[in-house]
């Protein structure tokens, strides 16, 4: 690591500018909206202070959506991250078709989320689904579960589908980690270690263990903040079954008009996510976040 | 690093592998393939009735399906939205490109930086390029509709670019700083020796040796850009100028399109993209890890 004196601007603010741009002011923006009543149907915008906050933490639906949100992100994150090392693990050996699968993984990623959605409602419909066709025809079940309408299933229902398609972006991160270890390491390691679970313990895992930090950080965000496949597919239901916290953002904005409340709502699901973050970061320490 | 599979055991897994992940989009392809009327009859399959490509032939054509002249079908409208398709593809392809293109020529120099130097107001300039992705879009897709409303972008290829952009820059420098600091850091004093100036061991040494991860990274950045569905909506004009994630979201929720018309759209959406991202995967990231990175 070498060391500059000066801040070098000239390499750094092509990135920061356009970043601080997006969100320096709109965030700013929607901070002062978080603090004062924004309603469509009220004129003029009072000052409220900690109110919208207070009414939110205090709403019917927030200890449901906060659960729900939460459990979404801690089975779909660390799910997409573990699926994702075994399968790019998996896929840096060859074999015959290696490269057909390796093509045909990243499939779910080409796909847009609404579409996503509609592809995963028909794989749990009741009536036609495919799963349930599947089950019934090996003799698993007798009739068919209604899963995205049933409380206990429409959640793991609805991870299922998020983890699909996040999939493909951690098999190609991760595979590409795995290429930049230098293969004599891996032969010596093959060779003075014979079981491959120790063996990705402690060569091949601490090589890709930052590439794993980012994923997890990035998956985290992503479950906990995106909420448009799940509400395409369920709508939230049933009952409060998979009403996210960020799906309350744009309830509470777009479809009530109380963006004071939306932005609250917002800065909640920021405080929460970054407790996440954090968490992640102690609980992997990696040289990603070091000084030197 | 893997010990040696068992050949079956290599077949099964690679087998699951495909059913979860190429498993649904199948079901998308077979049900392009057959009417409506047939694919919600138990007693009828595509095995028995043979594919039908009339939908395909309607989407570049504009040539109805005789499915829908018959007298008693209750779909009696169709939406020419499954006719945008393939214009919006286009669409979608130019803003993401730039997109991707932008983000490597702004995010790589940055993660150069972080990876290999120490300088005043890194910690800070990094936090706040990890941190500024944590509020969540749809609190700020109002600001930023206005800021780009007064700077005239609205309605442009260009505002949608400069948003994606943005949103997948703090990624790009995280991801790609995380290569460049896998890259031996004896190469880097070699450079030095040879009175290379920091520009020139960044382009010169450490792009190219970090190329691969470089094209992983612009996939990435490219498919952000191409699946973001809020801001091209709200910042997209005419139906000319959609990209592929309005348009197919529009037909996704539109009752007058039959489930056959939906999966011919999501197929044909899928095809050039899937063939662009296998042969950047293949060519550019494979090809150049395979051989031209030794540690």
């Amino acid at each position: 690591m070498w060391t500059l004196r000066r801040f070098p601007a000239l390499w750094l603010l092509p990135a920061l500018l356009p970043v601080a741009l997006m969100t320096i002011y709109p965030i700013a923006q929607a901070f002062w909206t978080s603090l004062h009543s924004v309603m469509l149907l009220f004129p003029g915008e009072p000052f409220v202070g900690l109110e919208n906050y207070l009414r939110v933490l205090g709403s019917n639906y927030f200890q449901d959506a906060l659960r729900n949100s939460l459990l979404f992100t801690l089975l779909a994150a660390p799910t997409v991250v573990v699926l994702g090392t075994l399968i790019a693990l998996f896929l840096h050996g060859r074999f015959l078709g290696s490269q057909v699968v390796r093509s045909l993984v990243l499939l779910p990623w080409v796909l847009p989320g609404a579409i996503s959605a509609v592809l995963w409602v028909w794989v749990f419909h009741p009536s036609f689904g495919v799963l349930n066709g599947l089950l019934q025809d090996l003799g698993l079940i007798e009739a068919s579960i209604p899963w995205l309408t049933s409380p206990r299933t429409a959640l793991p229902a609805v991870v299922v589908a998020h983890v699909w398609t996040q999939i493909p972006f951690a098999v190609v991160l991760l595979m590409a980690g795995l290429s930049t270890i230098n293969p004599e390491t891996l032969e010596a390691a093959a060779i003075d270690c014979r079981d491959p679970f120790k063996r990705f313990r402690y060569v091949v895992f601490p090589e890709i263990k930052s590439m794993i930090v980012v994923l997890l950080v990035y998956n985290a965000l992503t479950a906990f903040t995106s909420y448009d496949l799940v509400y395409a597919m369920t709508g939230g239901g049933p009952g409060t079954a998979t009403t996210l916290l960020s799906f309350q953002i744009w309830r509470e904005s777009f479809s009530m008009y109380d963006f004071g409340a939306g932005s609250a709502v917002a800065f909640i699901v920021v405080a929460v996510s970054a407790v996440l973050i954090v968490a992640i970061t102690r609980a992997l320490p990696s040289d990603l976040f070091a000084e030197s | 690093m893997r010990g040696r599979l068992h050949p079956i055991l290599t077949f099964a897994f690679a087998a699951l592998i495909l059913l979860f992940t190429a498993g649904p989009v199948a079901l998308s392809l077979y049900g392009s393939l057959v009417p409506d009327r047939v694919l919600l009859d138990p007693d009828r399959s595509l095995w028995t009735e043979g594919p039908n490509f009339e939908s395909y032939r309607y989407v570049f054509t504009g040539q109805l399906p005789d499915s829908y002249l018959q007298e008693s079908a209750n779909r009696a409208m169709i939406s020419d939205a499954a006719r945008q398709v393939p214009q919006s593809l286009a669409n979608s392809l130019v803003v993401a490109l730039s997109a991707m293109a932008l983000n490597i020529l702004l995010g790589a120099p940055a993660a150069f930086l972080y990876a290999r130097y120490a300088f005043p107001g890194k910690k800070v300039t990094f936090l706040f390029l990890i941190l500024s992705p944590l509020v969540p879009a749809v609190a700020l897709v109002t600001p930023i509709y206005m800021m780009l409303q007064a700077l005239g972008l609205v309605g442009t290829q260009l505002g949608i670019v400069l948003v994606h952009a943005a949103k997948a820059l703090p990624f790009t420098v995280l991801i790609l700083s995380v290569f460049f600091r896998k890259i031996p850091p004896e190469i880097f004093e070699a450079a030095l020796l040879d009175h290379c100036s920091r520009f020139q061991t960044f382009w010169r040494v450490a792009l190219p040796l970090a190329l691969p991860s470089v094209g992983a990274t612009g996939l990435f950045a490219f498919m952000i850009s191409y699946s973001e569905f809020m801001f091209a909506m709200v910042l997209s004009g005419d139906a000319q100028t959609r990209p592929v994630s309005v348009v197919m979201a529009a037909l996704a929720r539109n009752t007058d399109v039959s489930w056959n018309l939906l999966n011919t759209a999501i197929f044909i959406a899928i095809v050039p993209t899937l063939v662009l991202v296998v042969l950047v995967w293949r060519f550019v990231v494979e090809g150049l890890l395979s051989g031209a990175v030794k540690g």
